[in-house]
């Protein structure tokens, strides 16, 4: 019968995959069945759990270590002494933002159009206010790689997916031919091939709306990339975008960090469901009777300030 | 904005134009799937949807029979073409706001032929609910009845006051509610007050009714929901490892699959109570099971436990049917969230409300009724 060969054929391709990962590999969970290092038809297997371990969510480009996320003016006039500012003042030396070498090749800077740089820079300083991510949006690609929260890749025949711990977001790596989605998107439309052992990804169809980092580097609707991603061994993957923006920034520029595979038994993406994590630091203004008071007592009382810039109150800056 | 009105039109077109009749097999059909994955698993990969337009729980006038005949398939159609009430309007403009997503936004799918999902118990019915569900049921209405009580809905008798009586505004109706709410009520206090829906949050497990697009790994699987207007969701089905301790819980819960031969079963437990399907929360247990049957069909069971709400088991059934992987229509990034102007505005609209009555120049704010429509309160947590 037509099946039973198939099965056999896959099982014996199973087998030599197998037998090349105890080559190349050797890293598997106590308890876990033999990962193969390649996929029966020789690619490279990328199922798993994964997650980058750097600061690049913070900022792509190299910067030193911050007191706050939010920071103003201390004792001095100084930049180097600045303190943290009234929305993370209550979180101590857990407020901070850690150093970081970048992850942007070439100079470490990205290279903005002198207009594109003012607007990058009033967005850091207007970050809480403008961050798609504290509103809990869908994250965008590059950021979804490299956010603090672990994504599962399920690698199919025609499709790989990934799926990411925060939000609850997804892309589809379409490696056959697909029809682009009727409508711009957060997530982008990903077409895939394979160079060798490279996964190489094409990312475009994008509205433009998200952000790359923390920091205020951000996009617009011309905004595309290619990412590649390459197996350092069975647990790595060296991961490089290479991001186009006509609209922002003067040449393409490029991206690249290792991403690693969770290699805890029981590694699995927990959700991060924040729709409604946001609603009060979204909607709570609009509550009949405010959850946040003014302290009592031995407890500290923090009055909060969140100047919103004209033009910038809620949706209105994502509707420009 | 107009490229995708326009695709939803065509995907309409084509949904209504797909009158064709499905070949129901009893057992699967060895030898016609035809494939495996790279993995050597049974492949299940692809876009699926149930085709048909099928009621949830059975009409009683079918009795504990399972498939429609040809002649009550088209009546079915027949009655659902001729649409009624599709353009009728009320003297109030609340009711033609209520009223928004008529026929022309909602697709209608052909009658198929199962007379209902659930296919056990044999009636095609929900099992009774526990007493203590019908108790929660009866805190549940009571308390959105109570909101209602100084309306124009209840003064009318309207169909959503029903079982409640019109008075005076309840001095209970500025009370921290008594149950986790996911409904609409007659409040806006806060985000808290609204719909799952209004929240953006609709998506449960299980769900029926949406696309599902699955992508088969060597250890996960994962499936992406298209469902309700953009409040999709992601499941991630792992094949191997344990579910997670108790004090895990998860909005979809935790899904750990197996083969069994060509069947892929999938337990799915540790949901969150913030969640509930059909009443039932973090005592849910699934146990699901797909096979594919043929070429262009996947046979889907889906087996629902919960002690505490139901007082048996039950058991529902379809066969969805595959999806032009190259037209590629499905949505794998819900923005219902990103795009949320109606929350805000109902919270602002409800605060203003309460400024004009202050000013002596509206109506006391709970003398409007702006949760059921005025034809009646919306399902309980569906």
């Amino acid at each position: 019968m037509m099946r039973g060969s198939t099965i056999i054929t896959a099982l014996a391709a199973a087998t030599v995959g197998a037998v090349i990962s105890v080559a190349v590999t050797g890293t598997e969970g106590q308890g876990q069945p033999p990962r193969p290092a390649e996929t029966p038809d020789g690619r490279p297997n990328f199922n798993g759990v994964w997650q980058a371990n750097n600061e690049a969510h913070w900022d792509l480009e190299a910067h030193e270590a911050r007191a706050g996320m939010v920071m103003q003016q201390g004792v001095y006039p100084f930049e180097f002494s600045r303190v943290p500012a009234a929305p993370v003042l209550a979180l101590g030396a857990a407020a901070g933002v850690p150093g970081s070498l970048g992850v942007v090749q070439g100079d470490g800077q990205i290279p903005y159009t002198a207009e594109a740089l003012r607007m990058k820079q009033e967005n850091g300083e207007n970050w809480i206010d403008r961050d798609p991510e504290l509103k809990c949006y869908l994250p965008g690609i590059p950021r979804a790689m490299y956010m603090p929260y672990p994504f599962q890749i399920s690698q199919g025949t025609d499709k790989i997916h990934m799926t990411f711990g925060f939000s609850n977001a997804a892309r589809v790596i379409h490696l056959d031919d697909v029809t682009g989605p009727p409508d711009y998107t957060y997530m982008g439309h990903s077409v895939g091939r394979w160079e060798g052992n490279t996964l190489v990804v094409d990312v475009t169809e994008f509205n433009g709306r998200t952000w790359l980092d923390r920091a205020g580097n951000y996009t617009s609707e011309s905004f595309r990339l290619t990412e590649r991603f390459s197996p350092l061994s069975a647990d790595a993957i060296w991961y490089e975008a290479t991001i186009t923006d006509p609209a922002l920034y003067t040449e393409p520029w490029t991206i690249a960090m290792p991403l690693y595979r969770r290699l805890e038994p029981s590694a699995t993406v927990l959700d991060y469901p924040c729709i409604d994590f946001a609603e009060e630091f979204m909607y709570g203004h609009l509550r009949r009777e405010q959850l946040v008071r003014r302290w009592e007592g031995e407890t500290m009382i923090v009055e909060i300030t969140r100047k919103v810039p004209p033009g910038d109150s809620l949706h209105e800056w994502y509707r420009r | 904005m107009k490229r995708r009105l326009l695709e939803s039109f065509s995907v309409a077109t084509v949904l209504a134009c797909v009158m064709v009749l499905m070949q129901l097999t009893a057992v699967p059909v060895e030898g016609q799937a035809g494939s495996t994955t790279a993995w050597g698993h049974p492949n299940l990969e692809g876009i699926w949807l149930d085709v048909y337009a099928t009621p949830f729980e059975r009409p009683e006038r079918f009795g504990d029979r399972e498939l429609a005949t040809e002649e009550e398939r088209a009546a079915q159609d027949m009655a659902r073409m001729g649409n009624e009430g599709r353009n009728e309007r009320g003297g109030d403009g609340r009711v033609d706001v209520a009223g928004a997503y008529n026929a022309v936004y909602t697709s209608a799918k052909p009658a198929g032929p199962r007379t209902s999902l659930v296919v056990d118990p044999p009636n095609g019915r929900v099992p009774a609910l526990t007493a203590e569900a019908v108790q929660m049921n009866e805190v549940q209405r009571e308390w959105r009845l109570m909101l209602l009580r100084s309306t124009e809905t209840c003064k009318v008798g309207g169909t959503g006051c029903r079982g409640g009586e019109f008075g005076e505004a309840s001095p209970r109706r500025f009370d921290v509610t008594p149950f986790y709410n996911t409904s609409r009520m007659n409040r806006h206090d806060g985000p808290e007050d609204q719909s799952s829906g209004d929240r953006c949050m609709s998506g449960r497990t299980p769900d029926f009714n949406g696309f599902r697009r699955i992508v088969q790994g060597a250890d996960s699987i994962a499936m992406g929901y298209d469902t309700g207007q953009g409040q999709g969701f992601q499941r991630i089905i792992n094949l191997t490892g344990d579910h997670p301790p108790r004090q895990i819980r998860l909005r979809h819960g935790d899904s750990r699959g197996r083969w069994e031969g060509e069947t892929l079963v999938i337990e799915t437990t540790n949901f969150s109570p913030k969640f509930p399907f059909r009443g039932s929360g973090e005592n849910r247990k699934l146990v699901e099971r797909y096979t594919r049957v043929d070429a262009d069909t996947l046979s889907y069971e889906m087996t629902i436990e919960d002690p505490t709400v139901w007082t048996a088991p039950w058991t529902i059934r379809q066969e969805l049917k595959r999806q032009s992987d190259q037209e590629n229509r499905i949505y794998y990034e819900p923005r219902c969230h990103e795009g949320n102007y109606g929350l805000p505005a109902l919270l602002i609209g409800r605060r203003l409300d309460e400024q004009k009555y202050e000013e002596g120049t509206g109506p006391e704010p709970f003398s409007l009724d702006t949760a059921t429509c005025v034809n009646g309160l919306e399902g309980l947590d569906d």
